[in-house]
């Protein structure tokens, strides 16, 4: 078991050295000319070339490559080529950022669905289990920002429980910053919640085909007893794979909620970033993604390993 | 990415701000004309009072912004260097240039050089006393090896100097009357001679920067010995970045923020019943949406063919259904009726299908198909117009097909290429630089192809004429040329709409800007 773990994890940072491939060629073949995107028409050859060293375009693209990906592995993403600022000094409060919302949001939604997913299964079939299936339906089948607007339109503007605006500042406190995301916080459990609930659900009852869950039933349990200790851990993987999507989605696909609530995350800087060519920006903000999303799914894989029993106890 | 398409055209080379691109897309608006009292003010107590808070949320920011000069293009950094620094040149309401670091100025006629007086007494934030030094340091780093967006109309300088601690001398390579106007360009704003640290800008402004986190928000404090009596009222100013228009709508209605710029066109009517907000409107000064005939490709070298086009289009029609009613209806030039130079003799052309196929008629077409080329790069609702364009020429029996093209690429493919498209343009400094790149011969954006030297006589005559009357004169002739013979359908300029909390006062409507000149910072108080 240990070795299938080791080259999950060996996998996932291959996976992660190609992504950092990938993200530096999709820069580069970016149409334009940098420097020249940049300064605009005005500039003169000189002030393109000047401008041009300046940010080591004038370099072959393998060495510019190298060097970028053995700076971020010392943890220096390089300057902001529109506003001179220290990357890693602007993206590392944004990512806490994203962070805080994304691991609120999960400890909400995470428990919650799969305590409802194991509910739902205990009673298939009657009112509980529609109830909970058409709820998780609706909120997955309308836009995020409709959910997000419907929660300002009653939350905040009318009866102003919430606070609209969700930007948090480094001087709040942790109690303020619970009370100031809380919408954001809202919307997302419901888009993640669906997926994860239904997908707990369904697995649950595919192993309650099983014959050694018809065994169980046989010995003399109940419907709970069986699905909470023999269907469920038998389930664990595909579910934790689908909460790894999810929270993975939660950090690296929010940009709109981030737009909604005002929230300072790393997906509006990064579109900020593609708007105005701030490759270095660009670059960073697609690394950390791509290791927040590689990096989940590898311990989701970890995990998967670790619960099934026929892998814990091999034969 | 079309305003950046559109950038890469125009704003590189000086000539379009994003600023104007983008608060005029964000008001997909239509109205009136414009009433004389609109400029007067609302009728508030004028004794301004100090203290509170003032929080402003506002559209066009992004985590990329700086406070060097030299990278403004919207209005969260125009706003917020206007709190720490000072311009070179104020407007007053109605666009006139008044004085501000540069007290007042002097041409010599023909008005080629200039004499400017810095004002006395004024210091900045780490105590020294601005001088002529300082004017000709901050207008400098927009000049030479730059990429500032401001280099392209200060190019007309040829001289500039130091008389003495407060005059300077600036000599151009051909008179311009406009010249105190280009100085009052928002990216020339004054910093100690020598200044470089951007991070930490030192102004003469009413407010200190007390922190800044790009695209999220800035706060300042009040300096308090400002050197304009009963302006910079507010303790601390905080400025949020809110590019959503319905998370700005709903931060203002629940009281998060006491200010927001550009309102949804579509529900500020409903905003507008709220008894805790101050809806503040200004007519028509934003984007010009235009239908562009290139004069020089048939079949639109025909001048009754333009003619019958310009009288075929319901203007009116267009912007209650396409703006909601915020938006003006435009005289087919690009110059919009708040400019003090706006032909108001001439009468606006109206919606006339009997006039358009009486033209279009003598045009001698036959029953031939004009094609309109649209897209959605050109602005948001370039569509839609061309649409109901094409319903309102129907009843004057002239078919025009409404080609939609891919908005990638649009002001690279199809502005400036295809015989008849949409396009739009933003406000100008002056009515000179609005005709001479809409409409001047020399022009590479003469996007109607337009070129006439008896115009272009009219308008350098008009450039180096001091004499108001004179020059307001020459304009009015300038404007009848271009909507009587020109190729430019121009059918609505935008409004600008902010929203207020009932106790902001000074949320007065400016001809320049919204937000009262993107000033209300250091213009507003609380009641």
């Amino acid at each position: 078991m240990l070795k299938t773990i080791a080259v999950r994890i060996v996998l996932g940072i291959l996976t992660l050295w190609a992504v950092s491939v990938l993200i530096f060629a999709a820069t580069e073949v970016l149409p334009g000319d940098v420097a020249s995107a940049i300064l605009g028409q005005g500039a003169t050859p000189e002030t393109l070339a000047v401008f041009r060293h300046e940010l080591g375009l004038d370099r072959p693209a393998y060495v510019r490559y190298l060097e970028w990906f053995f700076n971020a592995l010392h943890g220096d993403l390089g300057i902001a080529m529109t506003n001179k600022r220290v990357i890693v000094e602007v993206i590392a409060p944004r990512f806490m950022n994203t962070l805080f919302l994304a691991g609120y949001a999960a400890l909400i939604a995470v428990p919650t669905s799969v305590v409802l997913g194991i509910i739902a299964a205990i009673n298939e079939g009657k009112f509980i289990d529609r109830f909970v299936n058409i709820i998780s339906l609706m909120t997955i089948s309308v836009p995020e920002f409709f959910i997000a607007y419907v929660l300002i339109l009653y939350l905040a503007v009318q009866f102003e429980i919430f606070p609209s605006l969700s930007t948090v500042f480094p001087e709040m406190g942790f109690v303020e910053k619970i009370y100031t995301t809380a919408l954001p916080a809202f919307t997302l459990t419901m888009l993640v919640m669906a997926h994860m609930l239904r997908m707990t659900r369904t697995s649950v009852l595919s192993i309650m085909s099983q014959p050694y869950i018809e065994m169980a039933f046989l010995k003399g349990l109940t419907r709970s007893q069986v699905i909470v200790r023999h269907a469920l851990p038998n389930a664990a993987a595909p579910i934790i794979s689908v909460i790894a999507l999810n929270l993975a989605y939660l950090i690296v696909g929010v940009v709109v909620i981030e737009v909604v609530f005002v929230y300072p995350g790393v997906g509006q800087f990064m579109v900020d970033g593609v708007t105005k060519r701030d490759l270095p920006v660009v670059q960073a903000c697609g690394l950390i993604f791509a290791g927040a999303f590689v990096g989940l799914n590898t311990i989701a894989d970890v995990l998967a390993i670790m619960v099934n029993p026929r892998l814990r106890h091999p034969r | 990415m079309e305003e950046y398409n559109k950038l890469k055209h125009m704003f590189d080379k000086g000539a379009l701000s994003r600023r104007d691109f983008m608060s005029g897309v964000a008001m997909i608006g239509a109205g009136m004309a414009v009433a004389p009292s609109l400029l007067s003010g609302t009728a508030q107590a004028a004794t301004p009072k100090v203290g509170g808070t003032f929080r402003i949320g506002m559209e066009g920011g992004s985590a990329t912004d700086s406070l060097d000069p030299r990278t403004y293009s919207d209005s969260v950094m125009i706003a917020a260097s206007l709190c720490v620094m000072n311009g070179l040149v104020e407007f007053d309401a109605s666009g006139k240039p008044t004085g501000e670091l540069l007290e007042s100025w002097e041409a010599k006629p023909g008005a080629k050089e200039w004499v400017f007086n810095v004002r006395k007494g004024v210091k900045f934030s780490n105590g020294k006393t601005l001088n002529a030094d300082d004017i000709l340091y901050s207008i400098a780093i927009h000049r030479g090896e730059t990429k500032s967006p401001a280099k392209g109309i200060l190019k007309q300088i040829t001289e500039i100097k130091k008389v003495n601690e407060n005059q300077i001398a600036v000599t151009l390579e051909a008179g311009n009357a406009d010249f105190p106007v280009i100085l009052g360009d928002y990216h020339i704003v004054v910093v100690p001679d020598g200044f470089t640290d951007w991070q930490k800008p030192i102004g003469t402004g009413g407010y200190t920067l007390e922190s800044f986190e790009p695209g999220v928000r800035l706060v300042f404090k009040r300096r308090g010995d400002y050197w304009k009596a009963g302006r910079a009222n507010f303790d601390m100013v905080e400025i949020r970045n809110i590019q959503d228009p319905a998370a700005r709508t709903a931060a203002l209605q629940s009281g998060q923020v006491d200010a927001i710029n550009r309102l949804d066109p579509r529900t500020v009517n409903l905003l507008m019943k709220d008894k805790k907000l101050n809806v503040v409107r200004t007519k028509g000064t934003g984007n010009r949406f235009c239908f562009v005939s290139r004069v020089t490709e048939k079949p639109f070298d025909n001048k009754d063919l333009r003619l019958a086009l310009k009288y075929g289009i319901d203007r009116e029609k267009i912007i209650q259904q396409v703006y909601n009613g915020f938006a003006t209806p435009g005289n087919d030039h690009t110059l919009d009726a708040l400019n003090p130079f706006y032909n108001t003799a001439m009468p606006q052309r109206k919606y006339d299908p009997d006039k358009a196929a009486f033209h279009f008629k003598k045009a001698g077409l036959g029953d031939a198909k004009i094609e309109l080329q649209a897209s959605e790069g050109a602005w948001g609702s370039a569509v839609d117009c061309a649409t109901l364009y094409q319903e309102s020429l129907k009843k004057a029996k002239i078919n025009l097909d409404v080609k939609k093209v891919s908005a990638d690429g649009y002001w690279d493919n199809v502005w400036l290429k295809v015989p008849f498209c949409a396009v739009y343009w933003g406000r100008r400094l002056s009515a000179d630089q609005t005709f001479t790149q809409v409409y001047g011969s020399g022009s590479d954006w003469n996007d109607s192809n337009w070129r006439v030297p008896e115009f272009d006589k009219l308008i350098g005559e008009a450039r180096a004429e001091l004499d108001d009357k004179k020059r307001k004169e020459l304009y009015f002739h300038a404007q009848e040329m271009i909507a009587e013979d020109g190729g430019m359908i121009c059918f609505a300029i935008t409004d600008y709409l902010d929203g207020y909390a009932k106790n902001v006062m000074g949320a007065d409507p400016h001809a320049r800007y919204d937000m009262n000149d993107d000033r209300i910072a250091e213009k507003g108080w609380f009641a």
